[in-house]
C-alpha cells in the first residue's frame, strides 16, 4: 500500500512551469530518492508534499488521505532542510521539542521522545546548547532529531548533506540510511548527488526540467538507463558519448564515427535501422586499455592517444583522444599508460548503450 | 611635531565637546540658582535653591505632561513595533495580492514632506472630533513607513528554512513572527524603538495644532506654551521645566548612547 | 499558498487602511483644499484660484521664503564644514573616542523646543551667556535675536550646533569606506595632508555631502519651533519661516485653504530645490 501518492501534479510560478504532470507512488517504509540537477524541481516537489508550496494542479495523498489543500501542520510529515532551519535562539532541547509542545503532546511523552532521539543521534551532551555552539554535523543531527521526535508518517530530506564536508557527508549518509532502515518510516530524500542517490535509495527518481526521466532501483538505472540524460547522470565517472552512424556490414551491425568503430552484438543492434544516426554510450569501466600500437589490435578496439592520467589510488582515469572524441576509461592500476602514449582500447560491446536522435534508448 | 599635533587635536576635541555639553550643564545649574545668579558663567551656584522647580511644578501641570508624553510615546512605540513588524513580515515573507503595490506606496510616502499633509491631517482630526484627545496624538503615528521598511529589510535576510521549519512545527504566521523573528531581530527592533520613541517624545508642531487643553499637553508642548505664555516668569523656572523633558532622555542616552546614535542616524530623526 | 495569501492580506490590511486614511486621503485633500476657503466652522466654499493668486502676491509668504534662503546660505556651508572637521578629527585612533562622539551627538537627542528655550537665554542681550563671554574678553555685546541682521544667522548657527552630531555620524560612515589602499597610494605620491583631503577624501565623501545638503535643506525648509519660541518671527519678520506662517494661517486665522496652499507650495519648493542641488553637486549619487 503506497503511503505517498502524487497524481498528475503540476506546479507553475506565474507563467513558468516548474513541475509538469508528476506521477509517483512511494511505498510504505520505502526510501525514495529524488535526484536531478539544480533547478530541476526537486525542492518544489518536496515542498508541495510538505504543504509549504501550493499545488497548481493535481492531487497529493498521504496514507490514502487527500492532503493537497492541507497546511503543513495537518499533514503529519517532518522535514530536514538543507541549511537545517534550526531556531538559533533556542537550545537543542527546545528545538527538538517545540513541534510537540505546539501539538500539545504530554510533557512526559515529549521527554521520552527527546531522550530517545537524543540517544539514537548521540545528542545528549548537546541538549542544552544553542545551534551556534554546534558543528555542522551536529546541527545536521539535531535537524534529523527534530524530524524524528515528531514520529511522522513521512520524512522529507532536502539535500541534507550538501553543507557538510566530504568526509562527514559520507559518514552521515551511512547514518541516515541506517536510521531509516531501523525506523522504517517512509522517506523522500532529495539530492543532486547521484552517489548519494545510488547508495541510499531503495528506488530513485531522476528528474530533469520538472519531469520524471526514469524511476527504478539504483542498479536498474545504472544498467538500463532509458535515455541519454539518465545514462549521463547516473554513474561516476560519467558515461562516454560518441555521436555516429549505424552501418550494416556482412550481416552484422557496426557503429561508426570518426576514429571509433564498434561492432555491436545482436541484442543491441536488433530493431535499429541502417544508416541511422545514433549516440553510442560506453561507461568508463567498460573500456580496457592495452598499451602499444594498434596495428595488430582486435577488430572491436579503438586506437587512442593518452592526454591525461588521473591516479586515484585504486583505479585511475585515463583520458584519451580517439579521433576528435575525448573519452575516459576507468582502469586498474597495474599497467598505466603515460601521457602521449598511443594505446588500444577494447570495448565491452555487450555493455554499450545506443540512443536515438531524440535521446531515447533505441 | 607629532606630539604637538596630538596635543592640538585633543585641545580641539575638548573645546568642541565643551561647546556641545557646556550649555546643558549651564542649563542644569541655572535651574538651581536664585534669579540674581542665573546670568553667571559659574556652574556651581553660590546658593542652591529648588524654588524654580517648586514654581514650575505649581504653575503648570508638568507631572501630567510627563505622564502624557510617556503614555503617547510609549503607545506609539509599541504600536510601531507590533503592527509595523506584522506589516513588515507580510511584506517581506508572505506572497499576497497587492504586495508590490504596498511596497511601492510605502517608498513613495517617504518622499512626501510632512508639511504637505499637515493641514489636511489637522482638518481630518477636527472632523473626527479628536481635538483634545489622545487619539489625535497617537492614531496618526500608529504606523511608520521608515520603521516598516527597516524591519522588512531585516526580515528579508532571515533564512526561508526558519519559516518552513516553524510551519512544519505547526506555527501560524503571527506565532512565527513573535516567537521566532522577534527574538532574532533585536537589533532592528531596538533601532526602531529608539527613533520612534524619540520622534514622538520630542514632537511639538502636531500637538500644538491638535491639543489646547493643558491637561492633555505633552511635555515639549507644555514647555513651549509655558515659556512663551510668560507663565514661567523667570529664566530659572522656564529652564527647570525644560529639565523635565531633558533628564529622562539624557539618562537613557548615557546608558544606550551607541544604540541612540545608530538608531537616530539610520532613520534621519533629528529631535 | 492560499493560507499564505490570506495571512499576508490580513497582516497587511491594517497598514493599507492606515495608508488610505492618513496618507492617500491627506495628500489628495491637500490638493482639494488649495481651491477651497474654509474656516473649519462654516461649510467650505469653492474659491477657484484665489488661494494661489493670494500666495503669489503675498509679501509675507515670500518674505518667509527669502528668510529660508538666508538661513540655508549660512546653515549649509557651516553644517558641512563643521561636520567634516569633527568627523575627520574623530576618524583616527583616539583615546575616549566614543565619549567625543557621544558628546557631539548629545544635542541631536534633545528636543528642539528645549534647545530653542536654552538658546534664547544664551543669546539674550543683557544676561545671555554668550554676551557675558564677549564682554569678558573685551568685546561689545551683540543683540543677537533682536537685531534684524543677526537674528537669522544666530538661529542658523544654533541649528547647526544642534544637528552637527548627526552629520558627523554620516561623514564618519563615509570615511570608513575610503579604502586604505587609496590612502596609501596617494601618500606614496607624496601628497601633503591638504592635498590628500582635497583630492581624495573630499571627492570620496561626495555621496555623504549630497546627503548632508539634502537633509539639512529639507530640515531648513521645515524650520518652525526655533523662530516660534525664540523670536516669534521677528524682528521685522526677518526670522519668519514658511511653516510658522502656515501654522499661523491654520491655527490663528483658521484659513485652512490658504494654509494647505502654503503646504503644497512648500512641498513643491523643497522638491525643486533638492532637485537643483543634486543637479549641481553630483551627477552619479543618489540617496
Ligand atoms: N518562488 C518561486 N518563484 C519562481 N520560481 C521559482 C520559485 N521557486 C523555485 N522556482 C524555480 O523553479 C525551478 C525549480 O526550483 P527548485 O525546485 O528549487 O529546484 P531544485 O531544488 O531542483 O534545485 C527553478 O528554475 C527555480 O528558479
Ligand atoms: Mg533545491
Amino acid at each position: 500500500m503506497p503511503s505517498v501518492h502524487f497524481d498528475h501534479v503540476s506546479k507553475r510560478f506565474g507563467a513558468t512551469t516548474v513541475v509538469e504532470d508528476f506521477n509517483l507512488e512511494v511505498a510504505d517504509g520505502e526510501l525514495l530518492v529524488l535526484v536531478g540537477g539544480s533547478g530541476s524541481g526537486k525542492t518544489t516537489i518536496l515542498r508541495m508534499l510538505a504543504g509549504l508550496e501550493e499545488v497548481t494542479e493535481g492531487m497529493i495523498r498521504i496514507d490514502q488521505r487527500d492532503v493537497t489543500a492541507l497546511p503543513p501542520r495537518e499533514r503529519d510529515v517532518a522535514m530536514v532542510f538543507q541549511d537545517y532551519g534550526l531556531y538559533p535562539h533556542m537550545t537543542v532541547r527546545e528545538n527538538l521539542s517545540l513541534g510537540l509542545r505546539l501539538r500539545k503532546v504530554a510533557r512526559k511523552e515529549i521527554d521520552r521522545r527527546v531522550a530517545w532521539a537524543g540517544d539514537m543521534l548521540r545528542l545528549e551532551p548537546l541538549l542544552d546548547r544553542k545551534p551556534k555552539q554546534l558543528s555542522g554535523g551536529q546541527q545536521q543531527r539535531v535537524a534529523m532529531g527534530r524530524a524524528m521526535v515528531r514520529e511522522p508518517l513521512v520524512f522529507l530530506f532536502d539535500e541534507p548533506l550538501s553543507n557538510l564536508d566530504a568526509g562527514l557527508r559520507a559518514q552521515m549518509r551511512i547514518e541516515i540510511g541506517g536510521l531509516q532502515r531501523r525506523l522504517k518510516t517512509t522517506t523522500v530524500y532529495v539530492t543532486h548527488d547521484q552517489v548519494e542517490a545510488m547508495t541510499l535509495g531503495d528506488r530513485i527518481v531522476v528528474l530533469a526540467d520538472g519531469r520524471i526521466q526514469q524511476v527504478g532501483k539504483p542498479i536498474e538505472l545504472y544498467r538500463a538507463p532509458v535515455n541519454r540524460f539518465v545514462a549521463g547522470f547516473i554513474g561516476t565517472p560519467p558515461m562516454n558519448f560518441v555521436d555516429g552512424q549505424l552501418l550494416r556490414e556482412d550481416g552484422s551491425t557496426v557503429f561508426a564515427a570518426e576514429g571509433v568503430r564498434v561492432q555491436l552484438p545482436h541484442e543491441i543492434a536488433d530493431g535499429t535501422g541502417s544508416s541511422e544516426v545514433v549516440t553510442l554510450g560506453i561507461r568508463p569501466e567498460d573500456l580496457t586499455v592495452d598499451s602499444g600500437d594498434s596495428t595488430d589490435a582486435p577488430a572491436d578496439s579503438i586506437p587512442g592517444r593518452v592526454v591525461l592520467v588521473e591516479r586515484l589510488g585504486g583505479t585511475s582515469h585515463v583520458h584519451f583522444d580517439a579521433g576528435p572524441h575525448r573519452l575516459l576509461a576507468s582502469v586498474s592500476n597495474d599497467r598505466l599508460p603515460e601521457v602521449g602514449d598511443s594505446i588500444t582500447v577494447r570495448v565491452r560491446a555487450e555493455r554499450v548503450h545506443l540512443f536515438g536522435g531524440d535521446g531515447r534508448k533505441t | 611635531m607629532k606630539t604637538l599635533g596630538r596635543i592640538a587635536l585633543y585641545a580641539g576635541l575638548t573645546v568642541a565637546a565643551l561647546t556641545f555639553i557646556y550649555p546643558f550643564l549651564w542649563m542644569a545649574s541655572a535651574t538651581f540658582k536664585p534669579p540674581a545668579e542665573v546670568g553667571t558663567l559659574a556652574l556651581i551656584p553660590d546658593n542652591i535653591t529648588l524654588d524654580n522647580y517648586r514654581t514650575m511644578w505649581a504653575r503648570a501641570p508638568f507631572g501630567r505632561a510627563l505622564l502624557n508624553s510617556t503614555m503617547v510615546a510609549g503607545t506609539i512605540t509599541l504600536a510601531v513595533l507590533v503592527f509595523g513588524s506584522m506589516t513588515a513580515y507580510a511584506m517581506a515573507r508572505l506572497r499576497f495580492r497587492g504586495r508590490p503595490a504596498l511596497n511601492a506606496v510605502t517608498l513613495a510616502v517617504l518622499l512626501v514632506p510632512g508639511q504637505l499633509t499637515l493641514i489636511p491631517m489637522y482638518t481630518l482630526v477636527v472632523q473626527l472630533g479628536w481635538i483634545d484627545t489622545y487619539a489625535a496624538l497617537i492614531v496618526p503615528y500608529l504606523f511608520n513607513a521608515t520603521a516598516i521598511l527597516m524591519m522588512r529589510q531585516f526580515f528579508l535576510q532571515m533564512p526561508q528554512s526558519l519559516i518552513d521549519s516553524a510551519r512544519m512545527d505547526g506555527m501560524g504566521e503571527l506565532r512565527i513572527l513573535f516567537t521566532i523573528f522577534w527574538p532574532l531581530s533585536k537589533p532592528v527592533l531596538s533601532i526602531v524603538a529608539i527613533f520612534t520613541f524619540m520622534g514622538s517624545w520630542n514632537e511639538v508642531l502636531w500637538p500644538l495644532l491638535v491639543v489646547r487643553e493643558q491637561q492633555l499637553m505633552t511635555l515639549p508642548q507644555l514647555l513651549t506654551v509655558f515659556a512663551l505664555g510668560g507663565g514661567a516668569g523667570s529664566i530659572g523656572v522656564s529652564l527647570a521645566s525644560a529639565m523635565v523633558l531633558v533628564v529622562p532622555v539624557v539618562i537613557a542616552y548615557a546608558f544606550l548612547q551607541r544604540n541612540f546614535i545608530e538608531s537616530m542616524a539610520s532613520s534621519g530623526v533629528k529631535g | 499558498m492560499r493560507a499564505e495569501q490570506r495571512s499576508g492580506s490580513l497582516m497587511a490590511a491594517p497598514y493599507a487602511a492606515f495608508l488610505l486614511v492618513f496618507a492617500a486621503y491627506p495628500i489628495a485633500f491637500a490638493l482639494v483644499l488649495v481651491f477651497l476657503q474654509w474656516d473649519l466652522v462654516t461649510t467650505p466654499s469653492f474659491a477657484g484660484l484665489d488661494n494661489v493668486r493670494l500666495l503669489a502676491n503675498d509679501g509675507r509668504f515670500w518674505r518667509a521664503v527669502a528668510n529660508t534662503f538666508v538661513f540655508l546660505s549660512i546653515h549649509l556651508p557651516l553644517q558641512i564644514a563643521t561636520a567634516l572637521v569633527l568627523a575627520l578629527a574623530l576618524n583616527r585612533p583616539l583615546v575616549l573616542r566614543s565619549f567625543w562622539r557621544a558628546s557631539f551627538f548629545l544635542p541631536v537627542v534633545i528636543s528642539g523646543a528645549v534647545v530653542a528655550i536654552l538658546w534664547s537665554n544664551l543669546y539674550a542681550t543683557d544676561v545671555g551667556l554668550i554676551n557675558r563671554l564677549l564682554v569678558r574678553i573685551g568685546l561689545t555685546p551683540v543683540p543677537w535675536l533682536t537685531d534684524p541682521s543677526t537674528a537669522m544667522p544666530a538661529i542658523a548657527a544654533m541649528v547647526t550646533w544642534k544637528n552637527v552630531g548627526f552629520y558627523v555620524i554620516i561623514y564618519l560612515a563615509g570615511l570608513q569606506y575610503i579604502p586604505r589602499s587609496c590612502q596609501e597610494a596617494i601618500e606614496m605620491e607624496g601628497a601633503t595632508a591638504w592635498q590628500r583631503f582635497r583630492h581624495l577624501t573630499l571627492p570620496m565623501l561626495l555621496p555623504q555631502t549630497i546627503l548632508v545638503v539634502t537633509l539639512s535643506t529639507i530640515n531648513g525648509f521645515q524650520l518652525f519651533i526655533e523662530p516660534y519660541v525664540m523670536t516669534g518671527g521677528g524682528p521685522l519678520r526677518r526670522t519668519y519661516s514658511i511653516v510658522l506662517y502656515l501654522y499661523t494661517n491654520a491655527f490663528s486665522y483658521q484659513k485652512m485653504g490658504y494654509a494647505a496652499t502654503i503646504g503644497v507650495a512648500l512641498a513643491l519648493i523643497i522638491g525643486a530645490v533638492v532637485f537643483i542641488q543634486r543637479r549641481v553637486i553630483g551627477k552619479e549619487e543618489t540617496l
